[in-house]
C-alpha cells in the first residue's frame, strides 16, 4: 500500500481497538514492502498468509502487484481488498470472489472526467500515457468515451519512468489539440506538468486528465497547479457530516490534512469490521459474501449519498469528485475547487460492461 | 514533419548536453580510478536537494554556485572514507561499493527530504519560453546548455593546461608510472573524484531548476550516462560528449516516430556500436583526448 494508505489503515485500526476490535480481538497491522516489484509482492503475500497468519490482506496501490497478489489470495481463499490499483480487470475481466476495490476503475475516472473536457476544451484530444497496465486501460476508456462524443485524437505511450517529455509535447503542440491529457502517474506526471507550464503550452491548449492526487499537486510549482481531473475523495466537503472530525482527527494523528489515499486506507480496515460484523465471521468466503452490496455508514463513507460494494463486481461506488486545480486559496491544501459529484455507479456502467463474471467457491 | 524533426534535434542536443555533463563527471572517476561509480545519480540528487535547502538563503544563483561545491566536499570525504579501500581490488568491489552506496543516499534523502516531489524555485524571466514557435527552447534550457558548455570548456582546459589536469590525464594512461615519479597519487585520486562529483552535483542543481527534485531523480539519468561513455569510448572524454549528444538526439527524434521506444533506442544504439566497435567511437584503451 501506499504510505499514506497505511496511515488511514492505522488510523482505523486505532478507532476499532479503541472501540473494542473486530469480533471482540483486537486488530493487529502487518505492513510489508512490496517494494514496487511483483515478485517481491507475491512473496511477502505468500508470507503473511502462511506465516504469519492473517484474515484479512490489503493492498498494493501498484495495479500489476495487486492483480498478481489477488491470485495468491484466491488460491488461499483469503479476503483481499485493494485499496488503490486502479487498472480494470482487478474488478473487470480477471474479478474474483475474494476481491473488493476502493478506488475507482480507470474506467470510472475517464467517464467521469470525459464530460467536463469536452464540455470545456473540445474534442480534439492529445494523450501522453505511461506504457503500462494502467495507462492503457485508463487511455483506452478516455478514447472509448471521447468516441462516443465525436472526438478525434493522438497521443504517445511513453516509457513509465520517463523524466523528459519535451520531444512529446513538441508532438503535442504540433496535433494543436483542444486539451491535453496528462495520464502519467507519480513523478512522471509532475515532471510533465512542470514542462508543459514552462513551454507555454497552456495559452493554446486545455489540460486535464484522470488523477492528480493531492501529493502530486503539492509537489509542483503553483503555476503548474492547473487543469481539470478528478479526485476520488476530497477532503475539503464543509455541509457533509463527519469529515470535518476525520480531516481534524487526521491532522492530529500524521499532521497532514488527508488525501484519497488516506481515504482508501481508512475505509479498506473499516470495510472488513462492517463485513465481519455482518458475517460474524472473518473467513473469507463467508465474509465476501457479507460485503456484496454493504453500504458504508456515513462516518465511513466521509460524502453524500449512497457508497456501497456493487455485488456483481466488488468494485466500490462513490461519487466521483470531478473539479480544478489552481494555487492554494488561503490553506496550503486547498488546491481543488469540486465543480461536479458524478455517481460511481453512472461512471461505472453496468456489471456486464466490465465483464467481469463473479463465481463463488462451493460452501 | 521536417519542422517536427528539426524541432526534436534541437531538443535532442539540449537533452544530449546534460547527459554530457553527467557523464563526464562519471568518466572522469573511471578513467583514472577505474570506478564503476554507481552513486554517481545519487550525487546528482544530493547536489539538488543541497540547493534546495540553499536557496532560501543565497537564491537560486547562490545555490547553483555553492551546491555543486559542497557535493563535491562530500565526494572528497567518500573517496577517503570508503572507496579508496577497493582500489586495486576486482573492479566488483566499487561497483558493490558504491551501488550500496547509492542506496543509502538514496534512503537518507527519501527519509529527511521525504518521498515526495519537491520544487525547486528558479528566477520566473528563465521559465519563459524564447517565442511562440520556439516554445520548448526556455531561457533555462538555453541556460543550462550554457552552464555545460563553459563546463566542459573549463574542465577541457583544466584537463589540458593545469598542471593537476595534465596529472590526471597521465594518470589515465599509467597510474604507477605517475606515482613513481613523486606524484601524491592518493590525493590526487581524491581529487579527481571530487571534480566528478562536483560536476554530478552542478547536474543536479540544474536538474532540479527544470524537473523538481525526488530521491529517484539520479536514478533515470544514470543509464544515459554510462551509455553515453560507452558509445563514446570508455576512456575518451570527447567521446563521452559525442555520445551523450548522439543518445539524447536519439531519443528525442524516435519520440517523433516510436514513442515508446525512445528508451530502448539508447540501447540500441550501444549494442550496434559495441558490435561494430567494441571499444566506442572515439575509444582508444586508456587515452583520454
Amino acid at each position: 500500500m501506499a504510505k499514506r494508505e497505511v496511515e488511514g489503515a492505522k488510523y482505523a485500526v486505532a478507532e476499532i481497538n479503541g472501540k473494542g476490535g473486530i469480533l471482540g480481538r483486537q486488530v493487529e497491522l502487518l505492513v510489508e514492502d512490496s517494494a514496487n516489484d511483483v515478485g517481491t509482492g507475491v512473496q511477502k503475500t505468500r508470507k503473511l498468509i502462511d506465516r504469519d497468519q492473517v484474515d484479512v490482506i490489503l493492498g498494493d496501490v501498484n495495479s500489476g502487484i495487486a492483480y498478481a497478489m489477488s491470485q495468491v489470495t484466491n488460491e488461499k481463499k483469503v479476503f483481499h481488498i485493494v485499496p488503490g490499483g486502479h487498472t480494470d480487470p482487478i474488478t473487470g475481466t480477471d474479478c474474483k470472489w475474494n476481491v473488493f476495490r476502493i478506488c475507482n476503475t480507470t474506467s470510472m475516472d475517464a467517464a467521469a472526467i470525459t464530460p467536463e473536457l469536452v464540455k470545456k476544451f473540445g474534442k480534439k484530444w492529445f494523450f501522453i500515457t505511461p506504457d503500462y497496465a494502467y495507462g492503457h486501460t485508463l487511455q483506452d476508456a478516455f478514447i472509448k468515451n471521447l468516441k462516443k462524443a465525436g472526438g478525434t485524437y493522438e497521443g504517445d505511450m511513453l516509457p513509465i519512468n520517463t523524466s523528459d517529455f519535451s520531444a512529446t509535447l513538441i508532438k503535442a503542440k504540433a496535433y494543436q489539440p483542444n486539451v491535453l491529457l496528462n495520464n502519467m502517474g507519480g513523478l512522471a506526471q509532475i515532471d510533465c506538468m512542470k514542462q508543459f507550464t514552462q513551454f507555454g503550452m497552456g495559452k493554446s491548449m486545455g489540460l486535464g486528465g484522470a488523477l492528480f492526487e493531492l501529493e502530486s499537486i503539492k509537489s509542483v510549482p503553483a503555476d503548474a497547479q492547473t487543469g481539470w481531473w478528478v479526485m476520488e475523495w476530497w477532503w475539503n466537503q464543509p455541509n457533509v457530516p463527519h469529515v470535518a472530525d476525520f480531516v481534524a482527527g487526521m491532522r492530529k494523528a500524521t499532521g497532514k490534512t488527508p488525501s484519497a489515499r488516506h481515504w482508501f486506507g481508512y475505509v479498506g480496515v473499516h470495510s472488513v469490521r462492517l463485513g465481519a460484523e455482518k458475517a460474524k465471521s472473518l473467513a473469507g468466503p463467508k465474509l465476501s459474501v457479507a460485503m456484496e452490496g454493504l453500504e458504508l455508514p456515513p462516518d465511513v463513507a466521509l460524502q453524500p449519498g449512497k457508497t456501497f460494494y456493487r455485488a456483481g463486481d466488488h468494485e466500490l461506488m462513490p461519487n466521483i469528485f470531478v473539479g480544478e486545480v489552481h494555487p492554494p486559496k488561503g490553506n496550503p491544501d486547498d488546491v481543488f475547487t469540486v465543480s461536479a459529484l458524478v455517481p460511481g455507479e453512472q461512471a461505472a456502467g453496468t456489471v456486464e460492461d466490465t465483464g467481469c463474471k463473479m463465481t463463488h467457491p462451493a460452501a | 514533419m521536417l519542422q517536427l524533426v528539426l524541432y526534436n534535434v534541437t531538443n535532442g542536443l539540449i537533452i544530449g548536453a546534460f547527459y554530457v555533463l553527467m557523464a563526464l563527471g562519471l568518466s572522469l572517476i573511471l578513467n583514472l580510478s577505474n570506478v564503476i561509480n554507481f552513486a554517481h545519480g545519487n550525487f546528482l540528487a544530493l547536489g539538488g536537494y543541497i540547493a534546495f535547502v540553499m536557496a532560501p538563503y543565497t537564491g537560486f544563483w547562490g545555490a547553483l554556485l555553492l551546491s555543486p561545491l559542497v557535493a563535491a566536499l562530500f565526494g572528497f570525504i567518500i573517496e577517503r572514507v570508503m572507496i579508496r579501500r577497493v582500489y586495486g581490488r576486482d573492479p566488483v568491489y566499487s561497483l558493490l561499493l558504491t551501488f550500496g552506496l547509492a542506496f543509502i543516499i538514496q534512503d537518507v534523502c527519501r527519509y529527511v527530504w521525504g518521498p515526495n516531489g519537491l520544487p525547486l524555485g528558479i528566477p520566473d524571466v528563465m521559465a519563459q519560453p524564447l517565442s511562440a514557435n520556439l516554445f520548448f527552447i526556455t531561457w533555462y534550457r538555453i541556460f543550462m546548455v550554457a552552464i555545460v558548455i563553459i563546463a566542459v570548456a573549463g574542465l577541457f582546459a583544466f584537463l589540458r593546461f593545469s598542471r593537476v589536469g595534465m596529472r590526471i590525464r597521465a594518470g589515465t594512461l599509467d597510474l604507477d608510472t605517475v606515482a613513481a615519479l613523486g606524484v601524491n597519487v592518493r590525493l590526487l585520486r581524491s581529487f579527481n573524484f571530487a571534480l566528478g562529483s562536483l560536476l554530478a552535483g552542478l547536474s543536479g542543481v540544474l536538474a532540479a531548476g527544470q524537473i523538481g527534485l525526488n530521491p529517484n531523480m539520479g536514478d533515470d539519468l544514470l543509464m544515459p550516462s554510462f551509455i553515453a561513455i560507452i558509445v563514446g569510448g570508455v576512456g575518451s572524454l570527447t567521446g563521452t560528449l559525442l555520445g551523450g549528444l548522439l543518445i539524447g538526439v536519439a531519443a528525442a527524434v524516435t519520440t517523433v516516430f516510436f514513442p515508446s521506444a525512445s528508451e530502448a533506442v539508447i540501447y540500441l544504439i550501444m549494442a550496434v556500436v559495441l558490435l561494430l566497435r567494441p571499444r566506442g567511437l572515439l575509444g582508444e584503451e586508456g587515452m583520454m583526448t
